[in-house]
């Protein structure tokens, strides 16, 4: 299996990666020694970037965009031959926008926002693995939904994370517009950013609608994609350890 | 049983409100389809313009390189999602009504189903079952599934669906009895508002013998739910 050195997240697309927004990137407060008495290991600029992937949209926002959007789904029911008059479609175009916002509240939050308060200092040095997270998303291609199961380990270096904090940065990464082998690394990126583990592995198991409902229509396929970073990395062992314990 | 007026029901549109008689309201009107195939690509702009809108609203960069075709794809995916509108039942049946001299029960199960839920947009998908005792007219068996893809590929709602799915067997056949069963999950439920994973939400119609008929019920539901 060949694998490449992790890749520099080119600097100058800012709008190739979900998260950006005409350029602008929100540089959040946090820098390398933020937390209480953290070895500095200043994380190198390119995992820097995951950091970078957080737009934050405020709930004014939502409601400021909101008729728009509803605007937009009427015309829709129109193109696709419906009355949007009839008594089951009068509301349709809002609860369709407040729905699509729901699914893309990802963009509001934060890694720091959800993070800040809940790593600890523990002498733990095993692996600790939170498996069969489900997780919804939407196939950027084309706003469809995506759902499946993510499981993460990861191997700690004196410091731990509240658990359903690694649900929560699957979460925040999930309810977005999303590609899954992006998703997937942007998780792996944030746990690594956060706690700078030995290592970190994340795997997702889906099956994408654009491909169930439509296109090629097979009711049965799961896509499956993993980011292992650090020691899951290099040492093939801890990689079957983790791959093992998922499984069962 | 109550019908709802026909203005009411998915497939009549474009601001036409034809009254008919009740029971047929349920069943597409004769000739009467909401949405021709060869108008869809000229109303492909219109929607990926609005899908462009929605993109926008939600805060995304829609020039970035993995959202460049997103409106466009988007929109043909919903047309597809909604190819429902397009047909009648009676370009599906017409040629496969075969005599039989055959009275027992016949039942096509596990039938995919995908459709949308017309509140929110987002789909619901699961399994049909169908059962008909038929009074000397038989069906071709993947007729049955079409006559599914028909009503289900539309906006729609859960009970409504069963019930077209029923009345349109029941209209082109004249069965004694119709029964359809539909299990199905409701992403609406399970991405957002309550998010309970494991919800199904089942609905039937029985039309004839099999409403009044518990012993007839019975058999359907016991062989249905067999090996699933």
């Amino acid at each position: 299996m060949e694998r490449s050195k992790q890749k520099q997240i080119n600097q100058n697309e800012n709008s190739a990666i979900n998260g950006h927004f005409d350029g602008r990137v929100k540089i959040p407060g946090w820098s390398a020694g933020g937390a209480a008495g953290t070895p500095s290991t200043a994380p190198s600029s390119s995992v820097m970037e995951s950091w970078r992937e957080e737009r934050t949209r405020s709930l004014e926002d939502n409601e400021m965009s909101l008729p728009s959007i509803a605007a937009a789904y009427t015309s829709i029911l129109r193109g696709l031959g419906e009355d949007p008059q009839r008594q089951g479609l009068l509301k349709t175009p809002w609860r369709a926008a407040t729905a699509m916002q729901f699914f893309t509240k990802g963009y509001q939050e934060k890694i720091i926002d959800v993070l800040n308060d809940a790593i600890f200092d523990e002498d733990h040095d095993e692996m600790v693995i939170v498996k069969d997270i489900d997780m919804f998303s939407m196939c950027e291609h084309h706003l469809v939904p995506i759902f499946g199961r993510v499981h993460i380990g990861y191997l700690p270096n004196k410091r731990v994370l509240g658990l359903s904090k690694l649900a929560r940065i699957v979460e925040i990464y999930s309810r977005r517009l999303q590609v899954q082998e992006r998703l997937t690394k942007q998780i792996a990126v944030a746990i690594t950013e956060a706690l700078q583990p030995a290592g970190v592995g994340v795997v997702i198991e889906a099956t994408h609608m654009c491909m169930v409902m439509r296109g090629v229509q097979k009711m049965n396929s799961k896509t499956v994609t993993s980011t292992m970073l650090g020691v899951f990395r290099e040492d093939p062992k801890t990689r079957d350890e983790f791959l093992t314990l998922i499984r069962s | 049983m109550e019908y709802q007026k026909a203005a009411e029901l998915n497939g009549l549109c474009n601001g036409k409100i034809l009254t008919v008689d009740s029971k047929k309201v349920a069943v597409q009107h004769k000739n009467e389809i909401s949405r021709k195939e060869a108008e869809d690509e000229s109303r492909l702009p219109a929607l990926e313009a609005a899908y462009t809108t929605i993109l926008r609203g939600l805060g995304e960069n829609t020039d970035r390189q993995g959202l460049l075709k997103t409106p466009l794809r988007a929109a043909k995916a919903m047309q597809f999602l909604t190819k429902g509108y397009h047909e009648t039942i009676y370009d599906v049946l017409n040629d496969a009504i075969f005599d039989e001299d055959h009275e027992e029960l016949v039942i096509v199960k596990d039938i995919d189903m995908f459709s949308l839920c017309e509140h929110h947009l987002v789909p619901f998908f699961g399994k049909v079952h169908i059962g008909y005792l038929p009074s000397k007219k038989v069906v071709g068996l993947s007729k049955l599934a079409r006559i599914v893809e028909i009503y289900s590929r539309r906006l729609q709602v859960q009970e409504r669906l069963t019930k077209q799915i029923a009345m349109a067997i029941s209209e082109a056949l004249q069965p004694v009895s119709v029964a359809v069963v539909i299990e199905a999950a409701h992403m609406c439920m399970v991405m957002r508002g309550v998010q309970k994973m494991n919800s199904r939400t089942v609905t039937s119609a029985m039309l004839g013998v099999f409403r009044e008929d518990p012993k007839a019920r019975e058999e359907f539901l016991a062989l249905t739910k067999g090996a699933q």
